[in-house]
C-alpha cells in the first residue's frame, strides 16, 4: 500500500487492527458516515473504527473485496439472474471470490449488510440465489441443510397457495 | 447470528438513550460551541449503531424495528415540546431580531439533532422504512419540527421578516444572514417542495411589496418622468438584489411583476404624456439616456412599448412634415424646380438621426423600426409643388453621380447613395422613381458624365431593394455601353480604310432599355452620311436580324470654326453641327430656307438656332436681333465671335421631356394586368375582393388605386382572359 496515502484502522470483533486506505474504508456507508463530518482527510487519518459485529476472518474478505472493487468495479448484477453460474453474471474475479464455504458466505452477507456495502451485499446475495435457482424444495433443503418442519397438510397447503408460481 | 444473546427492548433502548440521546440533548441545551461537529467519536457512534442494528435484525418476536422507529419520533417530538417551544414562546414580543435569532439557533440545533438521530437509527431507513413506505427518519424529524414549532410560530416570524425587509427598503441596515437562514427554514419546511415558502412567506411578502410600492408610486409620480424612471429602475434593481441575497430565486420574477404592475403599468400613460418631461419632450431634446431607460423599463410590460412607439411615430412624422412645409414655403416663394437638394439632405439627416435613435435608444426593437418606417412612408409620399419626391430624389442622385456635380470622394458617394436608397424604400411610387432615374441615367451615360463604377454601385443597391426586374433596363443600358466599346474599336479599323476626314463613332443602344427619343430625318452633310452608310453596311453584315434606327438628337460633334483670325473647337450636338455646316463660309440663310434644306420641323430647328444665336456663345448672328426665333429671321455666321477658351461647349435645351408620366401609366397597366392573369391562372376562380387584395400584395413598386385595378379586370374580361361567374357576378373565372 502506498505509504503516503491516508489510512484508517478497522478493528475487528476479535480486536485485530486492519489499516486500509480511506478510499477502501469509504466503500462502507457505515464508515463513510463517520468520516463525512470532517472533510480534512488528515484528521481522519489513523482513526480507529471498531466493527464489533465482524470477525477478523470475515473482515479480511470484506477488505479484499473493497480493494479489488476500487481497481476493477464490479458490474451491476442483472436481475433476475440469467444463469446458475456466477461467472456468467459477474467478472471472473468476483465469481472466484464467492467460491466460499457456506458459513463464510453467510457471514459475509451479514457483514456487508452491517457495514452497508451495497456491491458486496449484491454479490453475496446473488451467489445464494444462484444456489437456489432451478432447484426443487428437496434439493434446496439438502443444499442448505434445512430440516423440513412442515406437516404433510401444511406442505400441501403451501403448495396450493403458491401454485401460481409453479405455473409461471 | 454474530450475537447469540438477544437484546430485550427496554435494555437496548435504555442503552441508546443513556449513551446517545441524553448526551445529545445535553450538548444542544448547553449551547454547543460553534464549529463543533464531531459530537460522537467513531467508537461511541459504532456502539450505538451496532445496538440499534442488532435490535433491528433479531428474529421476531424480538425484532424491535417498529418500536425503535416510533421512539425515534417521540424523542424528537418530546424535545421540541419540552425545550424548543418554550424558548420561542415569549420572543415575538421582544422584537423581530430576537425572535428570528432564537428561531435560527433552534433550527440549527434541530438540524444537528435530526442528523445524529438519523445516523444512529440509520438501519431503520434501509429496510423498515422502505418496506412500510414510511417517512424517512429525517423527513419524520422535519415534519415534527414543522408541526410542533413552525406551524405555531410562522405567523410571527413572517411578520418579523416582512418588517425587516421594509426596514431595509427604507435604507436601514439589517442582518441579512439571519433573514437568509430563516428563509432557508421556510424552504425546508416544504419537504422537497416550495409550498411552505410560497404560502407562508412569499405570498404575504408580495402583498406587503405591493402596498409599499403603491405608496412609493404616489410619492414619486410628482417628479419628472426621468427622475421617476431612475427611481423605478433603482427599485427594480434593489428588489432583484434582495432576492439574490436572501430570498428564494423563484421569487424574483413574482416580486418584479408586482413592481412592474405598481410602479410602471399603472402610471405608464401619465409618465409618457407628462408635458415637459414625457416621451415627446425627451425626443425633442434628444435625451438619449432617458429614452433608453424608458425603453428598458417599459419593455418589461406586455405591450408596454406600444404607446411609446406610437408617440415616436407621431413625433417623427411631425418633424418630417416640418421639412415638407419648409419645401412648400420655398416652392411658394421661388420658381419650382425638379432639384431641391436641401429638402432631400434634410430628410436624409432626419432619417439618419432617428434611425440611430431607434437603433441605440430603442435597441432596434421591431416596433420602433416600424414606427420609423410608417413616419417616413407618410413623409416621403407627401408631394408638394410640381415635382414629386421621387423626381427630387432621382435628381439628387444625378447631382451625386454626375461628374462635376457635388464633387464627393468615392466613399462619400457610396454613403450618400446608401442613404438615398434608404429613403427610396419608403416611396410608394417606386416605378416613377425608376422611370425618372432611367432618363437621367441615360443622359449621364450618353454624355459620359459619370463613373461607371458609381453607376453600377447605385444600380446594385436598387437591385438589392427591389429585385432584378426593377433594374434590368438600367443594367441593359450599362451593358450596351460596354459592348459598344468593343464594337467601336472594330469599326474604327474598318473606317480607317476609307480615308474619311472625319472622326466618326456610333453608339448602338438597345430599344427598350433606353428612354424613347425623337429621331428627325435631318439632312446630314455628305461626309456624315457617308460615314453612316459605311457603319450601316458594316453593322448589317455583323447583325443581320437587327434594325438600325438613327437618333440624331442624341449625337455629339466637335466642329472647328474660324471666326475672324481665331479658330475655336465648338462642342455641339449633331443638329447644331448640321446648322453650322449649312452656314459655313459666310452664307446667309433665311429660316424657311434652312428648314427646307435641313428637313427639320420648327420644334427641332428653333431650339437649335436659339442655342447658337441667343445663348451665352453667339456663334451665329440672327437678324433682326432678339430672343425669339421667328420664321422670317435670317442667320449668318458671327465673324466677331470671341471667347477666352479655345474649346467651347455650346449647351442646348433637351428636345425630349425628361420623362413621361404616360409611360409610367402604361407600364402600370401592363403590370396590373400581368398580376391579375398570374393570380387567376393559379386560382382559376376568385372573388373580386380577394383578387383585389392579392393584386395589391403582388405589386411592390407602386400602390394602384382599386378603381384602376377594377378597370383592368374589365379590360381582361373584354379580351376574354376572364369571365364573370354565371351564378355570382362578384366572382371571376379564368379562361385558359
Amino acid at each position: 500500500m502506498d505509504v503516503e496515502e491516508a489510512t484508517v484502522n478497522l478493528i475487528s470483533k476479535d480486536g485485530d487492527s486492519f489499516p486500509v486506505s480511506i478510499g477502501v474504508a469509504k466503500m462502507s456507508e457505515l464508515v463513510r458516515s463517520m468520516m463525512d463530518e470532517d472533510e480534512n482527510e488528515d484528521e481522519n487519518s489513523s482513526m480507529e473504527i471498531p466493527l464489533p459485529n465482524v470477525k477478523s476472518e470475515v473482515l479480511q474478505k470484506v477488505i479484499e473485496f473493497c480493494q479489488h472493487h476500487l481497481a476493477e468495479p464490479m458490474n451491476e448484477i442483472e436481475k433476475p439472474l440469467k444463469s446458475q453460474k456466477m461467472s456468467d453474471v459477474v467478472q471472473k474475479w468476483y465469481a472466484d471470490f464467492v467460491e466460499l464455504e457456506q458459513v463464510l458466505l453467510f457471514e459475509l452477507i451479514l457483514a456487508a449488510n452491517y457495514m452497508d456495502i451495497k456491491p458486496l451485499l449484491d454479490l453475496t446475495c446473488a451467489t445464494v440465489a444462484s444456489m437456489i435457482k432451478g432447484k426443487s424444495p428437496e434439493d434446496i433443503r439438502a443444499t442448505f441443510n434445512i430440516t423440513n418442519d412442515f406437516s404433510p397438510e401444511e406442505e400441501a397447503q403451501v403448495r396450493e397457495e403458491n401454485k401460481w408460481c409453479e405455473d409461471a | 447470528m454474530a450475537n447469540a444473546k438477544v437484546i430485550p427492548l427496554e435494555e437496548g433502548w435504555n442503552e441508546i438513550k443513556a449513551k446517545a440521546l441524553d448526551k445529545l440533548q445535553n450538548i444542544l441545551n448547553e449551547d454547543m460551541k460553534t464549529g463543533q461537529t464531531n459530537l460522537f467519536g467513531p467508537k461511541e457512534y459504532v456502539q450505538i449503531y451496532t445496538t440499534c442494528y442488532d435490535m433491528c435484525t433479531q428474529r421476531s418476536p424480538y425484532n424491535w424495528s417498529r418500536e425503535l422507529y416510533q421512539r425515534h419520533g417521540e424523542t424528537i417530538e418530546q424535545y421540541l415540546n419540552d425545550y424548543v417551544l418554550p424558548a420561542l414562546k415569549d420572543k415575538p414580543r421582544q422584537g423581530s431580531n430576537i425572535l428570528l435569532t432564537e428561531l435560527q439557533h433552534r433550527w440549527k440545533n434541530h438540524q444537528i439533532m435530526n442528523k445524529w438521530l438519523k445516523k444512529f437509527f440509520t438501519y431503520l431507513d434501509r429496510y423498515y422504512v422502505k418496506h412500510h413506505s414510511l417517512p424517512t427518519l429525517s423527513q419524520a424529524g422535519l415534519r415534527s419540527f414543522r408541526t410542533h414549532i413552525y406551524d405555531v410560530i410562522k405567523a410571527d416570524t413572517t411578520q418579523a421578516i416582512l418588517s425587516l425587509i421594509n426596514d431595509e427598503r427604507e435604507g436601514k441596515i439589517i442582518d441579512k444572514t439571519l433573514v437568509k437562514s430563516i428563509v432557508e427554514l421556510y424552504e425546508g419546511m416544504g419537504m422537497g417542495t416550495l409550498d411552505a415558502y410560497t404560502t407562508d412567506l412569499e405570498n404575504p411578502l408580495l402583498e406587503s411589496t405591493r402596498e409599499h410600492y403603491a405608496r412609493k408610486r404616489e410619492e414619486w409620480i410628482n417628479d419628472s418622468t426621468p427622475d421617476y424612471m431612475i427611481k423605478a429602475e433603482g427599485a427594480l434593481r434593489e428588489e432583484s438584489d434582495r432576492v439574490a441575497e436572501y430570498l428564494n430565486s423563484s421569487s424574483e420574477s413574482k416580486i418584479l411583476k408586482v413592481l412592474e404592475d405598481e410602479i410602471l403599468e399603472r402610471v405608464e400613460m401619465v409618465l409618457l404624456e407628462k408635458e415637459t418631461s414625457g416621451c415627446r419632450a425627451l425626443l425633442q431634446n434628444d435625451k438619449s439616456e432617458d429614452l433608453n431607460r424608458m425603453y428598458r423599463l417599459f419593455q418589461r410590460l406586455e405591450n408596454g412599448l406600444v404607446p411609446i412607439a406610437s408617440i415616436v411615430e407621431t413625433f417623427i412624422t411631425e418633424v418630417g412634415m416640418e421639412e415638407v412645409q419648409r419645401r412648400q414655403a420655398r416652392v411658394d416663394g421661388e420658381k419650382d424646380k425638379n432639384d431641391d437638394p436641401s429638402f432631400i439632405k434634410a430628410l436624409i439627416g432626419l432619417h439618419d438621426k432617428y434611425l440611430a435613435v431607434v437603433k441605440n435608444d430603442f435597441a432596434g426593437h421591431s416596433l420602433f423600426q416600424k414606427a420609423l418606417k410608417n413616419a417616413f412612408v407618410e413623409v416621403m409620399n407627401t408631394n408638394v409643388g410640381q415635382f414629386t419626391n421621387a423626381e427630387l430624389m432621382s435628381t439628387y442622385c444625378d447631382r451625386i453621380l454626375k461628374s462635376g456635380g457635388e464633387k464627393l470622394s468615392e466613399a462619400e458617394i457610396e454613403e450618400s447613395l446608401d442613404k438615398i436608397v434608404q429613403l427610396f424604400t419608403y416611396l410608394t411610387d417606386k416605378d416613377m422613381f425608376a422611370e425618372i432615374y432611367r432618363n437621367q441615367l441615360a443622359k449621364r451615360l450618353l454624355a459620359s458624365r459619370s463613373s461607371e463604377d458609381a453607376e453600377k454601385l447605385m444600380i446594385a443597391k436598387l437591385k438589392v431593394q427591389c429585385g432584378t426586374q426593377f433594374t434590368s433596363k438600367m443594367e441593359g443600358m450599362l451593358s450596351d455601353l460596354a459592348v459598344g466599346g468593343q464594337q467601336r474599336q472594330e469599326f474604327e479599323q474598318r473606317i480607317r480604310q476609307e480615308k474619311i476626314p472625319l472622326d466618326f463613332s456610333v453608339l448602338v443602344l438597345t430599344t427598350g432599355f433606353w428612354p424613347s427619343y425623337k429621331s428627325p430625318e435631318v439632312t446630314l452633310t455628305d461626309e456624315m452620311q457617308k460615314c453612316m452608310n459605311i457603319f450601316r453596311d458594316w453593322h448589317d453584315q455583323k447583325h443581320q436580324k437587327r434594325k438600325l434606327q438613327w437618333i440624331m438628337t442624341q449625337g455629339n460633334a466637335t466642329v472647328r470654326g474660324t471666326f475672324g483670325k481665331k479658330t475655336y473647337e465648338l462642342m455641339v450636338v449633331t443638329l447644331q453641327a448640321v446648322v453650322l455646316d449649312a452656314l459655313n463660309d459666310g452664307v446667309t440663310l433665311g429660316y424657311e430656307e434652312l428648314a427646307q434644306r435641313l428637313n427639320l420641323e420648327g420644334d427641332m430647328l428653333k431650339p437649335t438656332l436659339h442655342s447658337l444665336s441667343c445663348g451665352k456663345y453667339k456663334v451665329i448672328t440672327k437678324t433682326p436681333a432678339g430672343n425669339k426665333i421667328n420664321n422670317t429671321d435670317t442667320f449668318t455666321a458671327n465673324a466677331k465671335f470671341t471667347s477666352n477658351m479655345r474649346k467651347v461647349r455650346i449647351p442646348m435645351a433637351s428636345l425630349d421631356s425628361s420623362f413621361s408620366t404616360k409611360k409610367v401609366e402604361e407600364d402600370r397597366t401592363i403590370a396590373i394586368e400581368a398580376a391579375i392573369v398570374r393570380i387567376m391562372k393559379a386560382r382559376k376562380t376568385l372573388q373580386h375582393q380577394q383578387l383585389l387584395s392579392e393584386v395589391l400584395a403582388q405589386l411592390s413598386f407602386f400602390n394602384p388605386n382599386p378603381r384602376v385595378v377594377k378597370k383592368r379586370i374589365e379590360a381582361l374580361i373584354d379580351r376574354e382572359y376572364l369571365e364573370r361567374s354565371a351564378e355570382n357576378t362578384g366572382v371571376y373565372n379564368y379562361l385558359a
